[in-house]
């Protein structure tokens, strides 16, 4: 007990040095042998001779085992020197570096579309705290601007925008006009989210008493309001230093689809070429922007708060469960669909290729046929499966992750914060330069940034339950500590792990088509979502419907996820707010008779 | 005066982190013989359910240990080993929620019998631990949930006592209850020491009760002193 704070700080020091270790050893653990395609792509005079293979590696620096390579990376990076690309032989350092600038431009343009979507959104709030009027918190036009992940949005944007009306150029970097599209498909999800959580933060604010205390003392307007506003943003401020590192991982998916040259598709082109040294660069540079959004939010928060208070110190508002009976109704619709797609697809043949290239939907056909004339209907309800299943399995292992953790709850909280700020595309293309594109691989990634919410959720149900009478009471009538975790305490908080998880299923099914799409995760021809996508937006123009399919399945998995997402925050056991919970032992001077 | 039975050496608590350790309870020595009851009284939050928990051996002292029979029991970082746990039982503040809420008192005092070694017949064992505790053997059939507070209380003391330990100790017994349960359960507990020969330690807040033991013992600001 009395060592738990510092637990918690080893935790994450060892975390963070794991991190940089692994970075700097990622072409250690990618255990395929690079010398060899190396010397074959670049002295194919050579004979692949031990002698030869050798000196290849001496020279990309393989040699010794993965703390020694990482020591020798991080000493070149502390050096400026990122080492050279394994495909051209060239430094990576330049092209990472003017990849890093289009993305900061990208992302600093995303940043003021989500301000401006955010501020739209609080605005009718903060009216209505100006008028002392009843506050509602965010309305429904903040969930539907966050339903849409950004690939699909910016699949959307490029096929209505640019293909259809022509409004701006479809790819390319050249002018502003390029940078509006990819900047509004990144900023409306992100602002949806911040004006979601700071209009709810506000209308909890407003709610406190101390503003009826200003109220009655015959404070102003321009008082109470940027009070308000900043007792709000106080608590929103952790929450929008990792929407804009979401923000990162989302520039992978729009860059690639917008042909855009920024940090992200220097990163998806390193994966596919395996070329390790460049990954290192691009997943460098990508932390590094991550500790800088860290450290500028952690400084706002001290601007905000005034005082070296620790994150999470103060609580959020009270947030009010909004829309409970659209929200099952939309999930209960949204359910029964996608069941009627795989009750109506699941029997017909997704590989046959027995109809017209590219035809069009009809009674027989009804999603119509792909590019090869499959049966679009069967590659979608079998793509649910490819997608689903997969989400069901890693819901499960991030459950049992939780369990397991759940009994060392200090030395977990370093690998929960890294994990939490990993977008999971990120890790997608780590894995998956590390070990190839495969379904498994894009499934660890979301393993990865999937189990700490319901580990966090699991520490807690576990630490609950151990305080129970009857648990702590146990070792009186005999029963051994293993027995009372697995007789008496997993079996109460496992139903609520199990129905937050399904909830989390959506979510989960969502990230991996993202992965899927951008090649990532399954290969052809296996049906998955995101790869179904990916297929038909090529003919878009002659053939809508080859995308209009899988986009449609992929937004009602989206609704399903945000009407899940509301059910959550209804159902799911709050921790008790009102302090009233014993202390252990009151300090002496606290006592009251 | 004969051998005591549990005897507390330097016990103190202490939660925190290592850099800011707040001291629950000051290392504290004092001695129970057998035969004899012992209140522990002190305010809210002086320490004396941190004293229970320690001597109960369902919290680990920060420092001290205590002995049972001369013989160590539990102490600083070390948990009572399995066999003889049998010797120390206690006797919940809420006993409806203290005993496993879905099991017949019945059944969770078999349980505890079978897994704690105790020999005898266990059917014999819990007959005459309801009948030391005034408990009607009908109500054994209930679950706890089913059971009034001065009811499940007494099915506390009842599966307490059918383990046979040497020393009972029950923290706060009587707090939920109104005045005549709670005069009807103090009499049962008070009887204890008496009736099994066995030692008592009670902690309470309630000045009349702990003024029927024989010894008092008083925690302040986590500082233990025997005051009578």
């Amino acid at each position: 007990m009395r060592s738990s704070g510092r637990r918690a700080l080893a935790s994450r020091i060892l975390a963070g040095l794991g991190l940089l270790t692994v970075v700097g050893a990622l072409p250690w653990l990618s255990q395929r042998d690079p010398a060899l395609s190396v010397l074959r792509a670049r002295y194919s005079e050579l004979e692949p001779t031990p002698e030869a293979i050798a000196s290849v590696r001496a020279e990309l620096g393989l040699e010794g085992g993965p703390f020694a390579i990482s020591a020798r990376w991080w000493s070149g990076v502390l050096r400026g020197d990122l080492g050279d690309s394994w495909v051209s032989g060239t430094p990576v350092g330049p092209g990472a570096a003017q990849a890093v600038g289009v993305s900061a431009t990208l992302t600093l343009l995303a940043v003021l579309v989500c301000l401006l979507v955010a501020a739209a959104l609080v605005a009718p709030v903060l009216r209505a705290v100006a008028r002392d009027q009843p506050v509602r918190g965010s309305g429904p036009a903040g969930v539907a601007m966050t339903a849409l992940p950004e690939f699909l949005l910016a699949s959307g944007f490029l096929v209505l925008f640019a293909v259809f009306l022509r409004w701006f150029p479809p790819y390319g970097w050249t002018g502003l006009e390029t940078a509006i599209l990819p900047a509004v498909a990144l900023g409306i999800p992100a602002g949806g989210l911040f004006g979601r959580l700071l209009g709810d933060a506000l209308a909890g604010a407003s709610r406190e008493s101390w503003v009826d205390v200003w109220r009655l003392a015959g404070a102003r307007r321009r008082v109470i309001v940027p009070a308000v506003v900043r007792r709000a943003a106080a608590s929103v401020v952790d929450q929008m230093g990792l929407i804009v590192i979401g923000l990162l991982g989302g520039a992978v998916a729009v860059e690639q689809i917008f042909a855009i040259p920024g940090l992200g598709r220097y990163l998806l082109g390193a994966a596919n070429a395996q070329d390790l040294p460049a990954l290192q660069a691009g997943v460098l540079a990508m932390a590094g922007a991550a500790v800088v959004i860290g450290v500028v939010a952690g400084a706002a928060r001290l601007w905000l708060l005034g005082g070296p208070l620790p994150a999470g110190s103060v609580a959020a508002p009270p947030e009010r469960p909004h829309g409970d009976r659209l929200a099952q109704w939309t999930f209960g619709t949204g359910c029964a669909l996608l069941v009627l797609v795989l009750v109506a697809g699941l029997p017909r043949d997704p590989y046959a290729i027995v109809h017209g290239r590219l035809e069009a939907p009809s009674w027989l056909l009804p999603f119509g046929a792909d590019a090869s004339g499959r049966d679009l209907l069967a590659r979608v309800a079998h793509g649910a499966l490819g997608t689903l299943v997969p989400a069901l399995v890693i819901v499960v292992a991030a459950i049992a992750i939780g369990l397991v953790l759940a009994f060392i709850p200090n030395a977990v909280r370093g690998p929960i914060e890294v994990a939490n700020a990993t977008p999971p595309v990120i890790a997608g293309v780590v894995i998956a330069a590390l070990f190839g594109p495969t379904m498994g691989g894009a499934a660890a990634a979301v393993l990865w940034v999937s189990w700490p919410p319901l580990a966090s959720h699991a520490v807690a149900l576990v630490e609950e339950a151990k305080a129970m009478p009857h648990v702590k009471w146990l070792p009186l009538a005999g029963v051994r500590p293993f027995e009372v975790m697995t007789r008496h305490v997993v079996p109460v908080v496992a139903p609520a792990l199990a129905r937050h998880g399904m909830l989390r299923l959506p979510g989960i099914a969502l990230a991996l088509a993202s992965l899927g799409f951008l090649g990532l995760g399954a290969q052809p021809p296996a049906p998955e979502w995101g790869r179904l996508l990916a297929e038909g937006i090529d003919y878009v123009e002659r053939a809508p419907w080859a995308t209009a399919a899988p986009a449609a399945t992929l937004v009602l998995v989206s609704v399903i996820a945000v009407a899940a997402a509301s059910l959550q925050g209804s159902q799911l056991p709050r921790p008790p707010r009102d302090g009233r919970e014993k202390p252990e032992v009151q300090p002496a001077d606290g006592v009251s008779a | 005066m004969s051998a005591p039975v549990l005897e507390a050496c330097g016990i103190g608590a202490a939660y925190g982190t290592r850099r800011r350790p707040v001291t629950a309870l000051h290392p504290a020595d004092f001695a129970l013989h057998a035969g004899e009851s012992v209140a522990v009284i002190g305010r809210s939050g002086a320490g004396k359910s941190t004293l229970a928990e320690i001597v109960l051996g369902l919290r680990a002292a920060s420092t001290g240990h205590v002995l049972v029979h001369g013989e160590r029991f539990c102490g600083a970082g070390r948990t009572p080993h399995a066999a003889r746990r049998h010797l120390v039982q206690g006797v919940p503040q809420d006993a409806g929620a203290s005993l496993p809420p879905r099991v017949p008192v019945r059944a969770s005092i078999e349980r505890a019998l079978a897994r704690l070694g105790v020999p005898g017949d266990p059917s014999a064992r819990i007959r005459a631990a309801a009948d030391t505790a005034s408990l009607d053997p009908a109500l054994l059939e209930r679950t706890p949930r089913r059971l009034s507070g001065g009811q499940a209380q007494r099915a506390a003391i009842a599966r307490a006592v059918a383990v046979g330990p040497d020393v009972v100790v029950a923290d706060e017994p009587t707090s939920a209850l109104d005045a005549a349960t709670s005069a009807g359960l103090a009499d049962a507990l008070l009887s204890l020491p008496a009736r099994t020969g066995g030692a008592l330690l009670l902690v309470t807040h309630d000045d009349a009760l702990a003024a029927r033991c024989d010894r008092v013992l008083t925690v302040r600001d986590g500082v233990v002193e025997q005051t009578r």
